[in-house]
């Protein structure tokens, strides 16, 4: 009973507990090309990261990153990194340093530059980094996932749920989603008013 | 008897609902009464924090979103100045003039109030003064203040719990020739230690709470949970700060020793007062003495908060643990700070000295105005009404009080309402001169900027409002309850004088100069009318984003522009009747 009811309060308190549809979305890369999400014919899915480059905590998960995206594209879950910060208040967020980021981290992902914030506002991205998995059934984007990427920032060897891999599993496997909503951690996205 | 060495209990959350049995929440019970029993019966401490140390007339903050290490598991999202919570400690002297330079590194706006601090309204880092991300604000004065422990902290309205749950905050150390010339303990981090307390609470996840939320159920001093620190066998001076959002601290040693107050907020007391317990509320500082000389080395002894046992209104009795106005912490006695005696340092301070200062204080019959305020709302049956007062709430267009400059004046604080409060005003030191309650307490005597306001009483203090007058920049009273400040809880006052701020009105004229263009690392303003002049210099970038704030600037200097990215900058200049003009500068 306790159990179930921390579950409650953490999916209650992280705003996400329906069933929710996210749009197609089209966005320029770092390399200058735009991406849809239309392009991925076979893509089961997608990991969706909301990310900055000043966040402190968001620049703990580089690695990470390219590992989730080196496991899972292969099963046709591309990874895709979008920067959605509002750049009028933050001039450093600009693609000519996005795509510095993306060189220097090795990214083997996307690195998508949303400067309007509406596929941020779209998924209802809270935080740097947050991260969603969304799935496609009947045509549609269904977020499965959304929080944080694992349960320690500072030390990968000390993660003990890592919730994006294991939503992915467990999607794979055509399971339900076990953890379904967390905590995303990190700065708040500033949302132009 | 256990089967598996117990995991962390966040690990047991996130496990699966279908495969829960009865079998296994009996085991997960198991475990949670082993960790918390095995929490609890070895008290583990952690080192005490002193926050680094900035001293000179330059003063540079960089207000920061940052992480911290605080519990196990997950890092703690947290802010900070120049650090990963909380911020350096200012050392300044009585007579210099600071300047500030303040870089908001943050996701949003915020504002830096000098708590305590004597200055122009313009410079005091109220709700006004909003820093955009990205922008240095550089506020300076002359300190006016006596030797005492102020601190300087966010007041964004409607964001301040937030703000300063997260951490952002920090100490100012005031320093004067009379109390340099007192046998006081004044070896910062050895024998003079300054003390932050606070509380949180986390969720899941390791991160701080704060919305619908008065206490923490953990305590952080300095922020550190369990802190212990080494002292030495000798004299030392504690100087504390209750930076809660709400609770009060019944401040007491764990073995019932007498401590000796020997300052408030704004200044010594004339003389020590011995006492074994003093309330101290949110925004409040005190500085005490506590003889260690009489301990042997290796002795332990703690400072607790006895918090229990009080009637309704004391903040922090609640009986409640859980829920909006509960915590852990709640009625009962904690530990803020565990002490070990360790061996006395080369020339320990050994006496109480017997007398501190010579204050003149003000007192009621030197007051020619008279000023109240009613605290009103927060009634549980009036959730659209919260706490206010005379009926209103904070509304950045309305003036709620006028002040002449240079007057003396008395105001009465009553509270008949419903809980108690910590009244603030910012710009003055005032003297406490009489409570409804009974004589104001010996331990509250000196000059104060922050006074504790029990339920069902009133609090009447006198102050003179002098150096300062602003046509246009309000001052703030207050409750510091983070909750109650966020949600209205304050009011404004300007004080009406001949000039602004201590200088001449200022007139932007209608024309002025920048040189050079482009420029590289200084940009001047030349006025080619005389008595031109500028209230308010803002700067930012060809997008519009913020990058300078400069109240009341001393242009003779230039302004420094040499960390500023290349580009086209727009220069505006503001006078104290509104009148702005505008021009386009290069930098190269």
């Amino acid at each position: 009973m306790t159990v179930v009811l921390l579950l409650f309060l953490l999916c209650t308190s992280a705003a996400e507990t329906e069933k929710r549809i996210v749009k197609d979305f089209s966005l320029q890369n770092v390399d200058g090309k735009i991406i849809s999400t239309k392009d991925y014919k076979d893509a089961k899915g997608f990991v969706v990261i909301f990310t900055c480059i000043h966040c402190p905590f968001a620049k703990l998960y580089h690695e990470r990153l390219n590992q989730l995206h080196a496991k899972y594209s292969k099963l046709h879950i591309p990874l895709l990194l979008i920067n959605s910060s509002d750049t009028i208040m933050f001039a450093n967020e600009s693609l000519a340093n996005m795509a510095k980021v993306a060189k220097e981290m090795k990214y083997s992902f996307p690195y998508l530059f949303d400067p309007s914030q509406t596929v941020a506002k779209d998924f209802k991205a809270e935080k740097t980094p947050h991260a969603f998995v969304i799935w496609k059934e009947n045509k549609q984007w269904i977020i499965k996932y959304s929080g944080a990427i694992d349960d320690n920032g500072a030390h990968p060897e000390l993660v003990k749920s890592t919730y994006i891999a294991n939503a992915l599993d467990e999607l794979l496997a055509g399971k339900p989603v076990t953890v379904s909503c967390g905590y995303s951690i990190g700065c708040a996205i500033h949302y132009r008013k | 008897m256990i089967e598996s060495p117990p995991k962390e209990i966040p690990s047991i959350i996130v496990q699966s609902k279908n495969k829960l049995t009865t079998p296994m929440l009996k085991r997960i019970f198991t475990l949670f009464l082993f960790a918390a029993l095995t929490k609890f019966s070895t008290a583990q401490f952690n080192t005490l924090w002193i926050p680094d140390t900035l001293s000179g007339t330059t003063f540079n903050l960089n207000l920061i979103d940052t992480f911290k290490q605080i519990r196990s598991g997950n890092q703690t999202v947290t802010a900070g100045v120049n650090s990963d919570f909380w911020g350096p400690t200012l050392f300044f002297n009585k007579g210099d003039t600071v300047h500030m330079n303040v870089h908001n590194y943050l996701n949003d706006s915020t504002t830096l109030h000098w708590h305590g601090m004597h200055l122009p309204a313009v410079m005091d880092g109220g709700p006004h003064q909003v820093i955009p991300p990205g922008t240095i604000w550089q506020p300076y004065w002359k300190v006016a203040n006596n030797a005492a422990t102020y601190w300087y902290h966010p007041h964004l309205h409607e964001m301040t719990q937030e703000q300063m749950t997260k951490g952002l905050g920090g100490f100012i150390i005031v320093r004067d020739p009379q109390e340099a010339a007192l046998a006081l303990p004044r070896t910062y981090g050895v024998d003079d230690i300054p003390l932050m307390l606070t509380s949180r609470s986390y969720n899941g996840s390791n991160a701080f709470l704060y919305t619908n939320t008065s206490y923490g159920d953990y305590m952080l001093t300095n922020g550190i949970p369990s802190a212990q620190v080494n002292l030495p066998k000798q004299m030392v001076r504690l100087r504390i700060l209750n930076a809660e959002m709400e609770r009060a601290y019944n401040l007491g040693f764990s073995d019932g020793r007498t401590f000796y107050v020997i300052g408030n907020d704004g200044g010594l007391l004339n003389a020590p007062v011995a006492e074994t317990r003093v309330i101290l509320a949110v925004g409040e500082r005190i500085e005490i003495l506590v003889d260690l000389g009489t301990n042997n080395i290796g002795d332990t002894v703690n400072l607790n908060a006895y918090n229990g046992g009080f009637a309704l209104g004391f903040p922090g009795g609640e009986p409640a643990q859980g829920g909006q106005f509960g915590s852990l912490l709640n009625n009962k006695t904690f530990t803020l700070l565990h002490i070990n005696v360790t061996a006395a340092t080369a020339n320990a301070i050994t006496a109480l000295p017997v007398a501190l200062a010579n204050n003149t204080y003000w007192t009621a019959s030197d007051a020619t105005v008279n000023k109240t305020v009613t605290v009103t709302g927060g009634l549980p049956n009036q959730p659209g009404n919260p706490f206010g007062f005379e009926n209103t709430h904070f509304d950045f267009n309305v003036i709620n009080k006028t002040v002449n400059l240079n007057d003396i004046e008395k105001w009465t604080i009553t509270n008949s309402n419903v809980f108690g409060h910590a009244f603030h005003i910012h710009d003055v030191e005032f003297k406490l001169v009489s409570r409804s309650t009974g004589a104001v307490g010996a331990y509250e005597s000196g000059w104060k900027d922050v006074l504790y306001l029990p339920l069902g009483s009133s609090a009447t203090f006198v102050a003179k409002f002098d150096d300062y007058s602003d046509s246009i920049h309000p001052f703030m009273y207050h409750c510091h309850f983070g909750p109650h400040e966020d949600g209205g809880m304050m009011g404004q006052f300007v004080v009406k004088g001949d000039n602004t701020s201590g200088i001449a009105e200022a007139n932007v004229g209608t024309d002025f100069n920048l040189y050079p263009n482009p420029a590289h690392n200084k940009l001047f303003i030349q006025f080619p009318e005389e008595n031109a002049g500028v209230y308010y210099v803002r700067m930012s970038d060809i997008a519009g984003r913020s990058v300078y704030m400069l109240p009341q600037p001393q242009l003779n200097n230039g302004i420094d522009i040499a960390n500023l990215p290349s580009g086209i900058y727009l220069v505006a200049l503001t006078d104290s009747k509104f009148n702005t003009i505008t021009k386009k500068f290069i930098k190269d």
